[in-house]
């Protein structure tokens, strides 16, 4: 099933500016598989910018990002294929129910997944069999966190990027995400931003951002 | 930074030569048969303004492409000062053209074909700003304005080309005309060519002077970067 | 992706509704002011044509931009943006500006000559013509959407930046469906056909390689 099941992203002196507020700056580091990298600071510090830049939604100002695939330099463009991430800022679709938007981002990445599959894989993240076939639009935050994670998550990608993933969730939610990590840690190169000392407690490593 | 002579030996030359342009436009040029009294002689501005405008959208487009596949911030630089020269040319011919509408045909705006071609290529100019003017990231703000600028570029040739054929323009023949021969008075002709040069030479002069203080600012942020 | 967005869209509803309210709106009151009987018979072709496309135009002004707006709005664009090939998204966006588009003609350029007592001698040629406009004026404004949904602003900056580009497109539609109004031969219709086409064809060309730049910066 995993067809990539080993990528490492080395990436140094990373830095972003937006017009002359320089969100971040010389920020080097590695993910590799089995590893997880835990990026904190406080709002505005660029957690968020970090997770952006390393997935290859934005440019860099400065300094280099590098995708190596079982050895192989990985092209930008293909970046995508290997990276699951989840973030506030990464909605789903509201019109569309919870299986619809799975079935329809996991046909994007050319996958052919029953909807039985599909199923499963959204009840193991905490949702009800029952809600599954209605708008998004009419689910509660902790419920719509949930189907944003499974998105994530449903090309098993080798490379999991997190954006305070527990974010609106309660205890069991924070379980919920918990236990993702814990099945993605083994094999996928992991990097979550947060705040959360329960989160922080993931991470095999700290990159701290901001003064 | 020390300016290079040979710099200023050019630039006094480029003066010299604007200088003689002028003056060959005025007096050196004989009145041409068929126009309102001197109107004829704004050809000599009017025309080279308008290569200009046409000149820096494909400077514009050269530096947009060669961003777009290196990713040099310089040459995002180039590419807007490009825009920036050629939409003031733009403006000049705009100008020219159509006070020369006024004495030669009564209207300052006639809503000639080649008037709304060079209308929309100050559209276009306009736009290409107002779209920089709202993209804050510098990295996304040179893509999405090279991208237009391409975008622009494709679709011009249908305004040059399709739409006047299809009207019926007011608008003395182009310099080389559908006959395929140059129909001048070889006197007026010579002012012209030096003009076409001198103007070029005026572009090429603001442009790289554009491009060197652009130079220097990106060097004095990457140094600041740097510390 | 196609499949989607119209799934999206029926759900919603939002760019269905504003194009065809801003087209019927417009068309009310064009014919209520002008009526079939207010212009001569020898301005009739330069009129009418010039009016449909106006409203035509408009109209789709109103809706299209919205295809990659809506994502940037709803946040489903970064989402999108990690799980598909951006040809992907453009081949569906586009493809939807087209049915968008298509649909609007065939409920509005009917009625349109019901209501203005516009007389078309070459009905086929102006079918030929309105679906080549279709897809021009749907290629350029996918990718000035794209452009604007990157940047603030977004709504009055369609406007401006497709407005240049859209120009002489409607210049050639305008003067091909005067020709069609007059004379039911196609090779009058010929030359705003060709110069129609070879810009939907050059615009879509150039769009398959801008589009992931746009799209991914």
């Amino acid at each position: 099933m995993r067809a990539v099941s080993t990528v490492r992203v080395t990436f140094s002196a990373l830095g972003k500016r937006f017009g002359a507020r320089s969100v971040l700056k010389g920020v080097s580091g590695e993910l590799r598989p089995g590893y997880a990298v835990v990026i904190t600071g406080h709002n505005g510090s660029g957690k968020s910018t970090l997770l952006n830049l390393l997935a290859g939604v934005v440019r860099p100002s400065s300094g280099t990002i590098d995708y190596r695939a079982g050895g192989t330099p990985l092209p930008r463009h293909l970046w995508h294929t290997v990276v699951g991430m989840a973030g506030a800022d990464m909605a789903v679709y509201e019109e569309l129910s919870a299986l619809e938007n799975l079935h329809f981002f996991a046909r994007l990445r050319g996958l052919r997944r029953s909807l039985g599959e599909l199923e499963k894989l959204l009840c193991e993240l905490g949702l009800e069999a029952r809600d599954l076939r209605r708008p998004v639009g009419t689910y509660s935050s902790g419920m719509k966190q949930r189907v944003k994670l499974a998105q994530a998550v449903v090309h098993e990608p080798p490379v999991l990027l997190l954006d305070e993933p527990s974010s609106n969730l309660d205890e069991r939610g924070h379980e919920t995400a918990a236990d993702l990590v814990r099945k993605f840690r083994p094999h996928a190169a992991l990097a979550v931003a947060t705040n959360d000392p329960r989160e922080m407690a993931w991470g095999d490593e700290r990159i701290h951002l901001g003064n | 930074m020390t300016e290079k002579p040979t710099w200023s030996v050019w630039h006094w030359l480029l003066g010299a030569w604007m200088l003689a342009v002028v003056y060959g436009a005025f007096f050196y040029a004989p009145r041409a048969q068929g126009f309102v009294g001197e109107s004829a002689r704004i050809v000599f501005f009017h025309v080279p303004q308008a290569w200009v405008a046409v000149l820096a959208f494909c400077v514009n487009l050269w530096a947009s492409l060669r961003y777009l596949v290196r990713r040099d911030p310089l040459d995002d630089a180039r590419a807007a000062a490009a825009a920036r020269l050629g939409l003031v040319f733009c403006v000049l011919a705009t100008v020219t053209g159509s006070m020369f509408a006024k004495v030669m045909w009564g209207e300052f705006w006639n809503w000639d074909p080649r008037q709304i071609s060079i209308v929309i290529l100050l559209l276009v100019y306009a736009a290409y700003f107002a779209l920089r003017e709202a993209v804050a990231d510098e990295e996304r703000r040179g893509g999405l304005a090279a991208a237009y600028a391409a975008l622009a570029f494709v679709t011009m040739p249908f305004l040059v080309f399709v739409v006047p054929r299809i009207y019926f323009s007011l608008h003395p023949d182009t310099l080389i005309n559908v006959r395929g021969k140059i129909d001048m008075d070889s006197r007026m002709l010579q002012v012209l060519l030096a003009a076409l040069v001198g103007f070029t030479g005026v572009f090429t002069w603001l442009y790289t002077l554009e491009v060197r203080v652009a130079r220097v600012l990106l060097a004095r942020r990457r140094r600041e970067e740097s510390t | 992706m196609f499949a989607k967005e119209v799934r999206s869209e029926l759900r919603a509803r939002v760019a269905v509704n504003a194009i065809g309210l801003f087209g019927l709106t417009t068309l009310v009151a064009v014919a209520y002011q002008i009526g079939p009987y207010q212009i001569h018979e020898q301005d009739r072709p330069h009129l009418l044509a010039a009016l449909l496309w106006i409203i035509l135009f408009f109209a789709a002004l109103s809706g299209l931009q919205r295809v990659f707006v809506k994502e940037e709005d709803a946040h489903t664009a970064k989402t999108l943006r990690l799980a598909a090939r951006p040809l992907a998204v453009w081949g569906g966006k586009l493809l939807f500006n087209v049915a968008l588009l298509a649909a609007l003609q065939t409920f509005l350029v009917p009625l349109y000559c019901i209501l203005m007592g516009m007389r078309v001698q070459g009905t086929l040629p102006l079918v030929a013509l309105l679906a080549v406009g279709c897809l021009a004026m749907a290629a350029t404004a996918t990718m000035v959407a794209a452009i604007i949904a990157r940047a603030a602003g977004s709504g009055t900056l369609f406007a401006i930046l497709a407005v240049p580009l859209m120009l002489p497109l409607l210049v050639m539609l305008i003067q091909g469906t005067r020709m069609a109004m007059t004379s039911p031969a196609w090779s009058d219709i010929l030359p705003a056909l060709q110069g129609v086409g070879a810009l939907a064809g050059v615009t879509m060309v150039t769009s398959i390689y801008l589009f992931p730049v746009v799209w991914n910066d």
